[in-house]
């Protein structure tokens, strides 16, 4: 009997992607966050650094609006790129980026609110008008300013799971499909609780334009 | 398609990602419907609103902490020792364990869920070690094997001791009871794996498709649990059905293991 037969007839990961993988640093094509991922997986730790350059805009705003706490939003922002590193090796060969960055984020989230035992369903709005004026240009502020900063209190007032699958669907490359992979639900349940989520934050947007406080 | 399930896919619709006979029976239903249309115009205008919302500045600090923690993660990835045999062997094993593996991680127990209870430290093992043994003894093949006598070794020796085994060409009973062991009750992520893929070319003794459907339940490493599933889906064993379905249904699994149980099922 050789080494050889004692392989597996069934390999779930392409053989092609065996160890070894290693950055392709003089490649002229920037690298996917998949090829990244994979390369932090097979022990290039450093490819973490570009996933986090790429992610951490994208995500801190994620994580700001579901939770209307800046400070907060770091502190689980930090643990998702921690928990990249210590689950590597659960990251998949057929996986997304994206789809596992957010199902970490979801789960450090909650985390985070187990642990210090306050739930991030009451934002405060004062805490969001911080950075409310943070952002583009002047005019784009002058114009948008004042539905800017309703808006946000509108999405103080859903409901954390509304929150979070509504901003979920906001990430183009996230399919519905994924955004219910992310959610562990099913793709029909996503779409209903998100478009009832939409339809919840409009209408308390209208009734905050008009002056009404809920 | 009525109006509840158009509103359904309308942000979708606004997105511009809904393709197919879904797309085709929305937009017709749109065509026909004034109440969806106004509530699509309403809703575009919300998440365009929503789109617009300005992301914030992440903090220097943010980027400070994240490298760091790289930082420290590679030096505990460089100040472990790495187990020669492994680098040498074609494995079967997937590219994250075989990284790993060849880190050393694996050998040092780092990994979350690796057990550290010695062998008959607790009443359940004390139980399973008994379960397993009463098997391998109905079959007369117990051959001595000390498990006790394995506590004073490394785990590299261990791993040794496993590669050894794995490479006996006629291998005895007493050498698959050793792995079977070694897979039930090794401290050691990498020896346990390493068991395992030898006991793959015993398959088709049912103690050994037994003790690995005995150790899946209390396996904690989620790569030694996904590669027990590739395991018992390709033996193709029915008698697996009920330890996969009651994986793929139990709390705090790793969803990747609760995925491969799933489509384990589906390969039995
Ligand atoms: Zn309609």
């Amino acid at each position: 009997m050789t080494t050889g037969s004692l392989d597996f007839p069934v390999q779930l990961r392409p053989p092609e992607r065996r160890f070894g993988l290693s950055l392709p640093v003089d490649r002229t094509e920037p690298s996917s966050d998949h090829e990244l991922m994979l390369a932090v997986r097979g022990g290039e730790l450093d490819a973490l650094g570009e996933l986090f350059e790429r992610h951490q805009r994208p995500l801190l705003g994620f994580l700001v609006n579901l939770t209307g706490d800046r400070t907060a939003a770091e502190d689980i922002a930090q643990t998702v790129f921690q928990r990249m590193l210590k689950y590597r090796h659960t990251y998949r060969d057929d996986g997304s980026f994206t789809a596992w960055m957010y199902h970490l984020a979801r789960r450090c989230a909650a985390d985070h609110y187990r642990k210090s035992s306050s739930q991030p369903a009451a934002v405060d709005p004062a805490e969001l008008s911080e950075h409310a004026d943070e952002g583009p240009t002047a005019p784009e502020r002058a114009a948008h300013g004042e539905d800017r900063e309703i808006l946000r209190r509108a999405l103080a007032c859903l409901g954390p799971d509304e929150r979070e699958v509504l901003l979920l669907s906001r990430f183009q490359e996230l399919s519905f499909a994924q955004v219910a992979g992310v959610l562990e639900c099913s793709v029909g349940a996503a779409r209903v609780r998100a478009h009832r989520a939409l339809a919840e934050l409009r209408r308390h947007f209208l009734k905050l334009q008009k002056g009404a406080c809920p | 398609m009525n109006c509840e399930k158009t509103r359904e896919y309308m942000i979708e619709l606004i997105d511009g990602r809904l393709a197919g006979p879904a797309g085709d029976e929305v937009r017709a239903h749109l065509e026909a419907c004034p109440a969806c249309r106004a509530e699509l115009g309403e809703l575009r205008e919300t998440l365009a609103a929503l789109d617009r919302l300005p992301a914030p500045e992440p903090s220097p600090r943010l980027r400070e902490r994240v490298l760091a923690a790289v930082e420290r993660e590679k030096r505990s990835l460089h100040s472990a020792p790495t187990p020669a045999p492994l680098t040498r062997r074609r494995s079967w094993l997937f590219p994250a364990t075989q990284a790993l593996a060849a880190c050393g991680l694996l050998a040092l127990g780092f990994f979350i869920g690796t057990r550290r209870a010695p062998p008959g430290a607790d009443l359940a093992t004390q139980r399973e070690l008994a379960d397993l043994r009463s098997r391998v003894d109905s079959m007369g093949q117990l051959v001595g094997y000390s498990i006790l006598q394995q506590q004073d070794r490394s785990s590299n020796d261990r791993l040794e001791g496993v590669l050894a085994s794995a490479a006996v060409r006629k291998p005895g009973d007493t050498v698959i009871n050793g792995l079977i062991t070694s897979l039930a009750l090794d401290p050691s992520v990498n020896v346990r794996l390493n068991a395992l893929q030898a006991l793959y070319a015993h398959r088709d003794k049912e103690v050994v498709r037994t003790s690995v459907l005995v150790s899946l339940p209390r396996e904690t490493s989620p790569l030694v649990q996904l590669a027990m599933i590739d395991f018992l889906a390709a033996t193709r064993d029915r008698g697996a059905a009920p330890a996969l379905q009651r994986l793929s249904a139990a709390d705090g699994i790793d969803h990747n293991v609760r995925e491969a149980a799933q489509r384990a099922l589906t390969q039995l």
